[in-house]
């Protein structure tokens, strides 16, 4: 199972302010909230650990089909390049490029290997023929994808199960 | 606190973070935040901080972790006044 999340910083700095009191406590542990103020920019850093949680929190949507809000669950490590949710550990990639953070989370590491990755300009979106289930989980032609929309950005990525060699079962 | 009057109040607190206008105005118990509104979820957190404010509640992990809709925020808000 996949997910990725884009953040356009742009936007995020017009939509959002993280220095607001109470914010970091609600969406970010004691850990992330060290790292993030330990950061030479603490706002890139929000974001990458927010794109990080939001990543893995659409792999567990896909599997257990229940909408929650629940950031302080996804423990974030920059450093281990992971995301742990309810004892199960999930690998992270994350593109930075000038305004833009790209992260894409899997079930385990060899499914990096399997995915098809689109950093695109937002306009791209109109070219995708995505369809969705009664979950609102995306799909490209038969093939699971995640998608992500933020401000300018937007992201792509398909599962194709024949790059892959060991088996998964993928709804 | 009425059902009628925490409707308005989340629609005054919803407000800037909404992107659907025409879905504000017809804002209900069934509203859903993220679907129907298309707020941001890193702005949900806003949203649970200004329900805190205006109330002088505290919105705890587990009631938060359900907050994605008008409904769930008002049995929310309910419940934490009726507790005080």
């Amino acid at each position: 199972m996949i997910g990725n999340d884009i953040v356009d910083l742009h936007l995020a700095e017009r939509e959002s302010y993280w220095q607001r009191q109470g914010y970091l406590n609600k969406i970010f542990t004691a850990d992330e909230q060290s790292f993030i103020l330990a950061s030479a920019d603490p706002t890139t850093a929000v974001w990458l650990l927010w794109s990080c949680k939001e990543a893995v929190y659409k792999i567990v949507h896909r599997h257990t089909r229940v909408r929650t809000y629940a950031p302080l669950k996804f423990n974030c490590s920059v450093t281990a390049g992971t995301v742990t949710y309810e004892g199960h550990v999930y690998p992270f990639r994350s593109l930075q490029s000038g305004y833009c953070i790209h992260t894409i989370a899997v079930e385990k590491a060899e499914l990096f290997d399997a995915l098809e990755i689109y950093t695109e300009d937002a306009l791209k979106r109109e070219q995708w023929d995505i369809s969705k289930d009664d979950d609102g989980v995306p799909y490209l032609e038969g093939s699971p994808v995640s998608i992500s929309h933020h401000g300018r950005f937007a992201g792509l990525v398909i599962y194709r199960s024949n790059n892959y060699a060991g088996t998964l079962h993928m709804i | 606190m009425d059902q009628e009057t925490l409707i308005a109040a989340i629609k005054e607190i919803v407000k800037p973070y909404t992107k659907n206008e025409e879905a504000l105005n017809n804002i209900s118990e069934n509203t859903d935040f993220v679907n129907d509104l298309q707020i941001n979820s890193a702005n949900l957190v806003d949203i649970i901080l200004d329900v805190e404010e205006k109330f002088n509640i505290v919105v705890d992990n587990d009631s938060m972790e359900r907050m994605l809709n008008v409904k769930a925020a008002i049995e929310i808000i309910q419940s934490k006044l009726a507790g005080q």
